[in-house]
């Protein structure tokens, strides 16, 4: 990818999360929440979101990542849970994550709208 | 030395759908309640993820989520001329022995049991006359209507996140759904669950043989659901980890995500696992029970627990165990017919062909518990005319995949070498290309099938093994005839390139290999303390305080699986203990 077609990229991208609904991605977020928390230190299946964003994948020592996930020098961002969430096992192979993806680009981005309205 | 602990409220035994059920709405009620669980906590987010969870040697071969058969299990036999030997190892059922019970391993299939059970001996007398009625099948009337249970039905699947179509919304027959269904008050909490080729190609064909199938009810979240409790669900990922495993996704109904954390997080609500119950211990008036008698497996230690109210809320088998080492209700005897504990113990029959398509792709390792498609022409419904086949009951029969998995799933054409080269060269030629198509039928109540304690086995706490008498009668048999025409015509008319075809059974029922989890009777319903132990909301004749909760209490067995009327009668129950019992302690019904 050249310069330029990345920067294009992570404007689109940006532009895609500015006008995000927070509110619909509360509803869509039905789909994690019975394995994912939002409290601190609460995990389900799943590990807790809270404070995931700027967090390294892998590094909260009370809940049991997959090796795949720890060794993946993941920083949890817009752009890289827009990646896990639309199809985690082609991000990341070798995750534990039973989840089948969400393949449209706006749901994600309302999801993670909401996500960095509430995960911190 | 027995220690003796302080009265509580209710002591509830078994902790899995009916003990949770049970135990949350009493203790919502305000009643001290103690659950007594025999195995061990297990959670999903310690025992049920990724990728532990997806061990077949774990959890199918070695059955790590099921009774311990060294510790206790059942001596069995077909007939009483027979001497019953221990079953060792778990093979045709397997009760679930850990906090959420045989509710964390099932598959989710759901059924509402219509009239044509309860009312089972009036309808098929009405319409045939007493006379087709074997002077040896001791079936009756349960007591209880559909129509009282409809409520129950609903907050049950409500609960349990079940995904289905509703074929009847009040007397409406609907598109895509059951035409033979009872009225339903509400559609299902969740839409049906995707389809598989499996199931669609046995869709087509049963369709143009002018059948009617429909998606089978399962509590598999077809996607992502909060339950009138507020437990969450995901959605169901067709894993094919489904049967004889806890859901690594948490989509699957289970006890242990959805009414026992709500019961944990009452204050008037206490677990103590490893505590297996030995003894209900009778009052001196014999009138009521005052608690039980139960081990710490940790231990050893002997304890007794003063209780209020007794509910039996193990397995079904453990359920009517327990009644015969407490002697409460007098023992059937099947050569005298007097008695009722241990009386009308059934199973399930069936049959199934398997399909072989070459070139065809079923990805068998894809599915939900409840991805199939199931047909009722010859089931709930009176259009099917008994009279010519001379059988009572019904089975269902159905297509798809539930639990397909590496060591068990091996489908060869009949003929093929079982070991060895030809063997494997077959396995992995064929595994992609075969389907089954499987009948489910019903088992009536018979006076030699039955329960009664070991004269020689013990447990290992020294108590009589559970004996069980069973096996098929002519009327299984002639229904299982009748079920393999109809699963080989179905099968024929799909021109598969191989055909292993449906045979119906007649060699005596065994303990191997697995058939059905679906275990019924021994402690059973119905109107008067002469024919059954239990009146209609499941509460002992013979102690008040004593409710026998669970698929123990069916007067018969139908073709579907038991979990639909199990769960909505421990709610009809939880209702009739908070409602009433509570304020006047006494008979609900009058003996």
């Amino acid at each position: 990818m050249t310069g330029l077609t990345l920067a294009l990229a992570l404007a689109i991208a940006s532009t895609a999360a500015q006008a995000a609904d927070p509110v619909r991605g509360e509803t869509l977020y039905e789909e994690c929440i019975a394995c994912h928390s939002l409290r601190p230190g609460v995990h389900g299946i799943g590990p807790s979101l809270h404070d995931v964003f700027n967090r390294k994948a892998g590094e909260l020592a009370d809940y049991r990542y997959s090796p795949a996930l720890k060794r993946s020098g993941i920083i949890w961002t817009v752009d890289t849970l827009d990646a896990f969430i639309a199809d985690s096992q082609q991000f990341l192979p070798a995750n534990r994550m039973p989840y089948a993806g969400m393949p449209e680009a706006r749901d994600r981005a309302d999801l993670i709208a909401y996500l960095q309205q509430v995960a911190k | 030395m027995v220690t003796r602990l302080k009265e509580v409220d209710v002591v509830v035994v078994g902790l899995g759908w009916t003990g949770g059920i049970l135990g949350k709405e009493l203790a919502e009620a305000g009643l001290k309640v103690v659950a007594l669980e025999r195995g061990a906590m297990r959670t999903s987010d310690n025992d049920y993820s990724l990728p532990n969870i997806r061990d077949e040697l774990r959890y199918v071969v070695r059955h790590d989520l099921m009774q311990n058969t060294a510790r206790d299990t059942l001596t069995i036999r077909n007939n009483p001329s027979q001497e019953a030997l221990p079953m060792r190892r778990l093979g045709s059922f397997l009760p679930g022995e850990v906090v959420g019970g045989s509710g964390v391993h099932w598959s989710g299939h759901t059924w509402r049991w219509t009239d044509m059970e309860f009312k089972v001996r009036s309808q098929y007398e009405e319409r045939y006359g007493k006379n087709f009625i074997p002077a040896d099948m001791t079936i009756q009337d349960w007591g209880i209507t559909y129509a009282e249970l409809e409520p129950y039905y609903d907050k049950f699947e409500r609960v349990a996140a079940v995904s289905g179509k509703a074929g009847n919304l009040r007397g409406q027959i609907q598109p895509g759904g059951n035409p033979f269904e009872a009225p339903r008050a509400n559609e299902y909490p969740l839409p049906p669950l995707t389809t598989i080729l499996a199931s669609e190609m046995f869709a087509a064909a049963a369709k143009s043989s002018g059948y009617h199938p429909f998606p089978r009810p399962a509590a598999n979240a077809s996607r992502a659901y909060t339950n009138p409790d507020g437990a969450k669900f995901g959605a169901c990922q067709y894993c094919g980890y489904c049967q004889r495993f806890g859901c690594e996704a948490n989509a699957k109904g289970s006890p242990h995500i959805t009414v026992i954390p709500l019961a944990m997080s009452n204050p008037n609500f206490e677990l103590r696992t490893y505590s297996w119950v030995t003894k209900v211990i009778k009052d001196s008036d014999g009138k009521r029970v005052s608690g039980v008698s139960y081990t710490n497996l940790l231990n050893g230690e002997e304890l007794e627990q003063p209780a209020g109210m007794v509910l039996l809320c193990a397995y079904a088998i453990n359920n009517v165990h327990l009644m015969l080492l407490s002697g409460i209700g007098q023992p059937y005897d099947p050569v005298a017919q007097t008695g009722v504990i241990g009386k009308n113990y059934c199973y399930q029959t069936g049959t199934g062909a398997t399909l072989f398509f070459q070139g065809r792709r079923f990805n068998p390792f894809m599915s939900a518990g409840g991805s199939n498609v199931t047909m009722d022409d010859y089931n709930i419904n009176w259009e099917f005319d008994r009279g010519p086949h001379g059988f009572i009951g019904g089975y269902n029969v159905a297509a798809g995949f539930n639990t397909a998995l590496p060591i068990g799933y091996r489908p060869v054409p009949s003929g093929t070498p079982q070991w060895g080269k030809a063997w494997k060269k077959a396995t992995a030629e064929w595994y992609q290309t075969a389907m089954n198509i499987g009948a489910s039928g019903a088992v009536m109540a018979n006076r030699y099938n039955c329960y009664d304690l070991d004269p020689t086995y013990r447990n290992a706490l020294g108590q009589p093994l559970m004996r069980m008498t069973f096996d098929y009668k002519a009327n299984e048999h002639k229904m299982g005839q009748h079920a393999a025409k109809v699963v080989n015509d179905i099968a024929r008319s799909m021109n598969p390139t191989h055909l292993n075809p449906a045979v119906a059974r007649t060699q005596p029922w065994t303990v191997v290999p697995y058939q059905s989890t679906h275990n019924t009777g021994g402690t059973i319903m119905g109107t008067s303390p002469r024919e059954s132990a239990v009146n209609k909301y499941l509460q002992s004749w013979d102690c008040h305080n004593l409710f026998v909760v669970g698929a123990n209490v069916f007067p018969h067995n139908a073709s579907y699986n038991p979990t639909g009327p199990v769960g909505a009668l421990a709610y009809w129950t939880a209702d009739a203990i908070k409602n009433r019992y509570v304020k006047n302690p006494a008979p609900l019904v009058p003996a």
